[in-house]
């Protein structure tokens, strides 16, 4: 199978009886290696929980979802720990770098994290420092980047443990337009170079031309939106 | 310990500052429990090393060895249950003496025993007296920093009789004054009694077994059976000076807890967010467990040893006649307890960790 990622009829519902919410409802979405993918919609439309559905944080309430050919909706906390941790990439909002690491370690702890730090990891981290434009922040910490340095420290740690896909949150929220957009370009870039697949919550719309596909939520439905 | 060390290195004031009052506890524990065992033993070392196991007291003596009386015919008693040679009886007085040629008063412990017997002291300096002799006596060597040599004499306040020092014993005290073995004879001058006369001592000590013991209190009449520990509390103000020591104590190793608890829930605290990312990324809660841990170990086992050194430095410089003995069984004892404390007081912190979603990473501004 092609497909990197599958949501196949996926619901969440929160809270219980008389009140409940249906944040997402019956969304269903494929997403091939090599795609970069954009979600975008209003606040409050079920972006952040198809995000953290998607990358095994919640579970759902109903329908599958298959991860590089792992059914994922049915495993256990300790399982979908180990899943983020081989076969998905995060970025965060504001990075969330860990403020007592420096760059290196930043990288080097996903590999420490997974148990296998060796002298390949630590090779892999000054490539991917290489390619993002940071060798020479490597000794730095956080404290001292600036924020798309941040954010471009974030993307290498997302790609330190080779995932299968990047989910990207709100990338660009805390950097100016041009800043963001070379962010975003080496997320591409790092998506069509290794045949991964990345999906993007965005508000941002002057982002979108750098995706291959935009999707909308609203209301916890999804609507593809044609490119142009 | 990837990220343990790192986040040291990173915050060293905060780290520092956290085990500096480590560091001050422990010491200050060390040296409680090394003052709490230079009293034990200042106080009653010569019952702490004595070679028995009960002792044979006076009912109404309230397990008070030098309050009791027994007479040679409960002796006699006693012995037709346990055989005389672990039978031995024992005459505790506490006294005041001068030195030959001044009029410093000295205060010191009389203890009577048959010297061939489980009761004699080791002599370290000198050489030991026997059952026949009048006039000799051998003397704790603390003495010596009152003044007393081997060959000196010494008077009596209560019975005007002189004694000449032939020996030098280590270690035997008794209620905080330095004990002086005698014979029975000398204890009959002591105490004026004559030689026709029945010889009356305090107490009988037993090296036997507890079946034994108890057979003695109960068939021989007027007479209770206690073992060491309980004899040592029946010394006066032993308990109450070893107690108010081991609740300074106990409650030291509860401050360390708290200390440990309140500071690293605080900071585990501040960083739930980091830790939401952790997981995210795939932390395991097992993990951020060992890292707490470990971090709390190791600030632990620096202050630890940082604070041991710190005690000994200053016994050290001690003056001798300062009662401080700090073994290593006892500076390991503290340490492990120390550890254990530590360990108790993450868990407040570990629960906190255990708790947080990884979804708190996601659609939060940090």
């Amino acid at each position: 199978m092609n497909h990197k990622l599958v949501l196949d009829h996926v619901s969440k519902v929160f809270g219980d009886g008389d009140s409940q919410i249906k944040v997402l409802n019956e969304v269903s979405l494929q997403i091939n290696a090599g795609e970069f993918v954009a979600v975008v919609g209003p606040s409050g439309s079920g972006k952040s929980t198809f995000l953290s559905i998607a990358g095994a944080l919640l579970s759902p309430s109903s329908g599958r979802i298959i991860l590089d050919d792992i059914e994922i909706n049915q495993l256990s906390g300790k399982k979908l720990n180990q899943i983020r941790l081989n076969k998905i990439g995060f970025v965060f909002q504001s990075s969330n770098l860990i403020p007592y690491l420096t760059v290196r370690d930043q990288l080097l702890l996903i590999s420490e994290l997974a148990g296998s730090r060796h002298k390949k990891a630590e090779q892999r981290a000054d490539d991917l420092l290489e390619r993002l434009g940071l060798s020479h922040r490597k000794n730095n910490y956080p404290e001292s980047l600036s924020g798309g340095e941040r954010q471009r420290v974030a993307i290498a740690r997302a790609c330190m443990n080779d995932p299968e896909i990047i989910l990207a949150d709100e990338p660009t929220a805390s950097l100016d337009s041009e800043r963001g957009r070379s962010v975003v370009q080496m997320l591409a870039d790092e998506v069509k170079l290794r045949e991964k697949a990345a999906i993007m919550v965005t508000h941002d719309k002057r982002m979108l031309d750098l995706c291959d596909r935009v999707v909308y939520i609203e209301d916890g439905r999804l609507t593809e939106v044609p490119k142009n | 310990m990837f990220l343990a060390l790192r986040e040291f290195k990173h915050a060293k004031l905060r780290y520092f500052l956290v085990g500096l009052i480590m560091v001050l506890i422990a010491f200050l524990v060390l040296f409680v429990s090394g003052l709490a065992k230079g009293l034990s033993s200042d106080n009653a070392s010569a019952i702490q090393k004595m070679n028995a196991d009960y002792f044979v007291i006076q009912k109404e003596a309230d397990n008070r060895l030098n309050r009791s009386l027994l007479s040679e015919d409960k002796l006699r008693d006693i012995e037709k249950f346990a055989a005389s040679q672990s039978t031995a009886p024992l005459g505790i007085q506490m006294t005041t003496f001068t030195k030959k040629g001044s009029s410093k008063q000295i205060d010191a412990t009389f203890f009577a025993a048959n010297v061939n017997g489980v009761l004699a002291p080791d002599v370290v300096e000198g050489r030991m007296i026997n059952n026949h002799t009048t006039n000799e006596v051998v003397a704790d060597h603390s003495l010596k920093e009152d003044g007393l040599k081997l060959g000196g004499h010494i008077k009596d306040q209560f019975s005007g009789k002189t004694f000449k020092i032939v020996g030098f014993t280590k270690g035997e005290s008794f209620s905080h004054a330095p004990v002086i073995h005698m014979n029975f004879k000398e204890w009959a001058a002591v105490h004026n009694l004559p030689a026709d006369k029945q010889m009356l001592f305090n107490v009988a000590a037993l090296k036997t077994s507890k079946d034994k013991a108890q057979l003695i209190e109960k068939k021989v009449p007027g007479v209770a059976v206690i073992d060491k520990s309980q004899a040592l509390k029946g010394i006066p103000g032993y308990q109450e000076e070893q107690g108010s020591l081991m609740m300074m104590i106990a409650f030291l190793f509860v401050i360390a807890a708290f200390v440990l608890a309140v500071f690293f829930y605080v900071m585990t605290i501040q960083k739930i967010n980091q830790f939401g990312v952790l997981k995210a990324i795939g932390a395991k809660t097992g993990y951020l467990a060992r890292h707490i841990i470990s971090q709390v170990l190791l600030i632990t086992v620096i202050s630890l040893v940082i604070s041991i050194a710190l005690t000994y430095g200053v016994a050290f410089v001690l003056p001798n006649s300062m009662p401080f003995d700090l073994t290593p069984p006892l500076v390991l004892g503290c340490s492990g307890m120390f550890l254990v404390v530590s360990v108790i007081g993450s868990l407040l912190s570990l629960y906190r960790v255990a708790k947080i979603d990884a979804i708190e990473a996601i659609g939060r501004a940090a």
